[in-house]
């Protein structure tokens, strides 16, 4: 590869946004040259810096204007017409969401992984043990579970472990670990694997959060967030490599 | 469902807005009247990515609340037109200032073009794949790569020049 076509995809390198065969010949490349690799250290070091930059979450009181807005919207008069509009929406979605036809066993539980998860953020209720120590969240599980979770910390990966917390997904217990990538919260629900083959490896995209299953020495993985695909992919793989 | 649905991701959606806008009080405005059009358009969100449709209803909001002030105030041109280097020069007094490193980025990204702010924004910040940045900006991929790529030579020219021994560290 030319260091000028290096150049013209660093980004998307640097992104993981190159496929496998583009990626190792940039690898190999920069290997090499020096000039493209001082690039590529100035890209690491400003996306580094960029990632720093803040982050605006909604003020609580937009949120209660928008929950208002969605329950009791004839509060203001323009929207009144919308909301006529919008509870017709709603009454059909819901019926047909009632309507659909397959909802196997795996769709369901990979719903009720991403359902735990909203909750886990929306009630601010992310840890029962807070602490970036493996070796502080495996034993809380102790006693709080017929099983005893794999924990391990990935920030040598990007991925530090925040913390635990028991959780409930397809009626039983399981247990949650809580782990972050920038700003991102990233959500594993670990339980004993029960021989289902209908989550086997599912990968997916529900509601704007992507979603992984694997299964490994007898447990069963799920990790949700919202980070992008890729970024969950490579969570995953550590995760696993461990 | 309009809850479950759209509310775990309106943080992002204020944080993509606060962007556009750089402004608290424009952004609540923007991100309000996008829910109220979220609402409406709920019959529109076939996929499941909830996020990426919220965030193009935000940036749509936003575009059409920019274009009915420029209407207002005698027509100036948008934004996104202009690609002239920002005066980012700061005297030394400035400098000394501003040696915060939060606040150098915050600054310098909030005077990229919106075009470029925003895939920036979206991919570092948000944490977007390029097929969403796409999708949400309306533009193909390879315009989100060369944007990309333009942002972040400013940025990282920018940077070196106003704090030439921290920045880059």
């Amino acid at each position: 590869m030319s260091c000028e076509l290096v150049e013209r995809t660093l980004d998307a390198y640097l992104d993981r946004e190159l496929d496998a065969e583009s990626s190792t010949a940039v690898r190999d490349h920069v290997r090499v040259c020096a000039a493209c690799r001082g690039q590529l250290a100035g890209r690491e070091a400003l996306t580094k810096l960029v990632r720093g930059a803040p982050y605006y979450p909604a003020p609580d009181r937009l949120r209660a204007r928008v929950l208002t807005q969605s329950t009791r919207p004839n509060s203001v008069r323009r929207v009144l017409g919308w909301a006529a509009a919008a509870v017709l929406v709603l009454s059909v979605g819901a019926a047909l969401s009632l309507w659909r036809p397959e909802t196997s066993r795996g769709n369901v539980i990979a719903d009720a992984v991403v359902d735990s998860h909203v909750r886990s953020l929306m009630a601010n209720h992310l840890f029962d043990v807070q602490s970036t120590d493996q070796h502080t969240v495996k034993p809380w599980f102790l006693g709080k579970l017929d099983f005893s979770p794999p924990v391990v910390d990935l920030a040598s990966r990007g991925f530090p472990l925040v913390g635990g917390r028991l959780d409930y997904v397809g009626g039983r217990p399981v247990a949650a670990l809580v782990y972050q990538r920038q700003k991102h919260t990233i959500n594993v629900f670990v339980s004993p694997e029960t021989g289902d083959s209908s989550t086997r490896d599912i990968v997916r995209t529900i509601r704007g959060f992507n979603l992984r299953h694997w299964i490994r020495d007898g447990m069963s993985f799920w990790a949700v967030s919202d980070v992008n695909s890729a970024d969950l992919a490579a969570f995953a793989s550590a995760a696993q490599e461990r | 469902m309009f809850e479950q649905t759209v509310l775990p991701h309106l943080d992002a959606a204020f944080n993509y807005a606060r962007w556009l806008t750089r402004n608290d009080a424009e952004a609540e405005d923007v991100v309000q009247d996008a829910c109220v059009r979220a609402m409406r358009f709920f019959s529109s969100l076939r996929d499941d990515d909830a996020r990426a449709w919220l965030l193009t209803i935000v940036r749509n909001t936003w575009y059409s609340r920019v274009a009915r002030l420029a209407k207002m105030s005698a027509g100036k041109p948008l934004n996104e037109a202009q690609d002239h280097w920002p005066d980012l020069a700061l005297d030394p007094e400035e400098r000394l200032v501003q040696q915060h490193t939060v606040s150098l980025v915050r600054r310098a990204l909030e005077q990229l073009p919106v075009d470029f702010r925003e895939v920036i924004v979206l991919r570092e910040i948000e944490g977007l794949s390029y097929k969403e940045i796409a999708a949400i900006a309306g533009v193909p991929i390879g315009t989100v790569m060369s944007r990309l790529a333009r942002a972040r030579e400013r940025l990282q020219t920018v940077l070196t020049l106003a704090s030439p021994r921290e920045a880059l560290r």
